[in-house]
């Protein structure tokens, strides 16, 4: 179908281990100071090395601030004419477990606030939404989230869109990592040679998406989609699915390759997935684009990923400053450009990667407006 | 805003508590990769090839996810257990349509929904908005809620384990069908009952048209 309309970044709010708010977030990507901390509190014995919101407040208190500080910085004076798209991997988990240990059965457990729906039955008894999806693809859930919202917007179905993407820390995300052997008990180092692993972490972001542009706001200019087809946690070795998704990213947004300045990386810091990621990216981009992973400071946000890369993607467009890599050393693939410190520099497109178990991958491209 | 989708193929199963027949063994000839599904990647799989649909865009959607591993995972970590990483892995909701898209090959966009009764409403919704592009989609979505103490927190389904598969593509025609409600006092998984309405309606004789109000 042709597109009808351009869409636009025009707010965001986040959460998250590197900061409580988006300011303090990209000076904490930019400077290094990572929010991962070791936590013994989540997996019996194990340290492993998380990043935690740092809030007086509960989760979910948190959650309805986001979205009300969107609503603060917008111009709409409510919701009613927008669609509320969740991105999440565990919904309501975290409550789940909080009541199942502690009554060792299920009969306290309310089903609507245990799904990925939980999260959108929060967020509907604050604000009135004209309707509401959730979308749970694992760690590409809010990137799928902002590829649907550029859809249904380009599309001209929907006059504005609210994508939270949101994941608590539970035992079973932890531990769960833990027993694929994943888990690093320090702050993750993507693409180094002697990476060892991913740090899990929670945040909440929120981007509103609109037909029209506002000050500062960065355009959506393009999403690519596609699935490894290949292993439920391992991604295909040279990064194929990784390839098609961004190559479908750089065609819906009608750009060349050598026209990305930056790109993103979903950068986890585990041998599988940074290899195969800079495979790809070798691949598709011959004329070497710097390219950071932020997971470092923010840890690995899981289903939140592409929300919270996203905000900084498009942070990266409003400062024309683009992130280091932290505690990068030796690269191991030393075909890709991985700058060692945070750079001044011109940028017009940044390309954001995430992907996830099931071989499920979404690229998103961000523009400056024009 | 109102879209057309014809309804080109549809199936459907159901069950009070296990779905006894889904053709794995034929459907799946490797043991290795069997042995690793899941009951809604079982159900995902009979369902695609009753609708003879191998290729394309997919969206999928279960309220509840892999129920089952979830359960499993929690009674490993209260009794002090490691998780097993096979059931953590097929945790995630889209699990099902994963191992659908490794054993077709299936390289192309594939969403998975999660949106509590309104699942397959939500599935038709962003089925109908992607078909105005001009493929053939797959509109697929299970419940496998078959566990160990169910009866604790269920009281209105009647069917623990229940799927549904819509091929479908974007019609300029009039609806033919609509969503009536012909469950006959069978009370199937709400997340489900919208799709499972438009196959239970389905005519034989004459195209099958639904509206999907955006």
């Amino acid at each position: 179908m042709k597109i009808k309309h351009r869409v636009f970044v025009t707010a965001t709010s986040s959460i998250s281990c590197a900061g409580d708010n988006n300011k303090t977030l990209f000076t904490n990507v930019c400077n290094g100071n990572s929010g991962i901390k070791q936590d013994k509190n989540y997996f019996f014995e194990a340290t492993p090395a998380i990043g935690k919101l740092r809030s007086s407040k509960t989760f979910y208190d948190e959650l309805l601030c986001q979205c009300q500080n969107i609503l603060n910085q917008s111009k709409l004076e409510d919701f009613h004419d927008t669609l509320l798209i969740i991105g999440s991997s565990v919904g309501g988990m975290m409550t789940t477990e909080d009541i199942f240990f502690e009554t060792q059965n299920y009969k306290n457990i309310n089903p609507d606030f245990h799904n990925i729906n939980a999260i959108a039955n929060i967020i509907n008894k604050r604000f009135n939404f004209y309707d509401n999806i959730s979308f749970s693809t694992a760690c590409t859930s809010s990137a799928n989230a902002i590829g649907y919202a550029h859809e249904v917007l380009s599309k001209g179905i929907y006059k504005n869109a609210l994508v939270v993407g949101v994941d608590s820390l539970s035992k079973t995300t932890v531990g769960g990592f833990l027993t694929l052997g994943v888990l690093s008990s320090q702050p993750c180092k993507p693409f180094d040679v002697s990476r060892d692993g991913m740090n899990v972490s929670e945040a909440i972001a929120c981007l509103l998406l609109e037909s029209e542009p506002s000050k500062n706001a960065v355009e959506v200019c393009g999403v690519g989609y596609s699935s490894d087809a290949y292993h439920m946690t391992h991604p295909h070795p040279d990064g194929k699915g990784a390839v098609s998704a961004m190559s479908k990213a750089l065609m819906s947004a009608s750009l060349k390759s050598g026209q990305i300045d930056y790109i993103n990386a979903h950068g986890t810091g585990t041998i599988a997935n940074d290899n195969a990621e800079a495979n790809a990216i070798t691949a598709l981009f011959p004329h070497k684009p710097y390219v950071s992973s932020t997971k470092s400071i923010t840890g690995h946000t899981l289903g939140a990923a592409g929300a919270l890369e996203a905000i900084i993607s498009c942070m990266i467009i409003q400062e024309q400053k683009f992130p280091q890599n932290t505690f990068l050393n030796i690269p191991e693939n030393m075909n890709i450009n991985l700058p060692l410190v945070s750079l001044d520099s011109k940028i017009e497109y940044v390309l954001s990667n995430s992907f996830a178990f099931g071989g499920n991958n979404c690229s998103l491209v961000f523009g400056k407006v024009k | 805003m109102k879209i057309n989708l014809e309804i080109i193929e549809s199936a459907y199963v159901y069950a009070p508590n296990e779905i006894e027949e889904l053709n794995t063994k034929e459907l799946v000839p490797k043991m290795i990769t069997r042995r690793r599904l899941t009951r809604a990647a079982k159900m995902a799989i009979y369902l695609a090839d009753k609708v003879s649909f191998v290729n394309g865009r997919i969206v999928y959607g279960s309220s509840f996810g892999e129920l089952g591993v979830t359960a499993n995972i929690l009674h490993s970590i209260q009794a002090q257990e490691s998780i097993s990483p096979t059931h953590f892995q097929n945790s995630v909701y889209n699990t099902a349509v994963s191992y659908l898209s490794m054993l077709n090959d299936n390289n192309n966009e594939i969403m998975t929904i999660s949106s509590g009764d309104n699942t397959s409403l939500n599935i038709l919704k962003s089925g109908a908005i992607k078909s105005l592009d001009g493929d053939t989609l797959l509109l697929l979505a299970t419940e496998t809620l078959n566990i160990d103490k169910i009866e604790d927190i269920n009281s209105c389904i009647d069917v623990l384990e229940c799927g549904v598969a819509l091929k479908v593509r974007f019609t300029e025609e009039e609806a033919t069908i609509d969503y009536e409600d012909i469950s006959n006092g069978v009370k199937t998984p709400k997340s489900l009952d919208h799709m499972l309405n438009i196959a239970k309606n389905l005519h034989m004789d004459k195209s099958n048209i639904i509206e999907v109000i955006l």
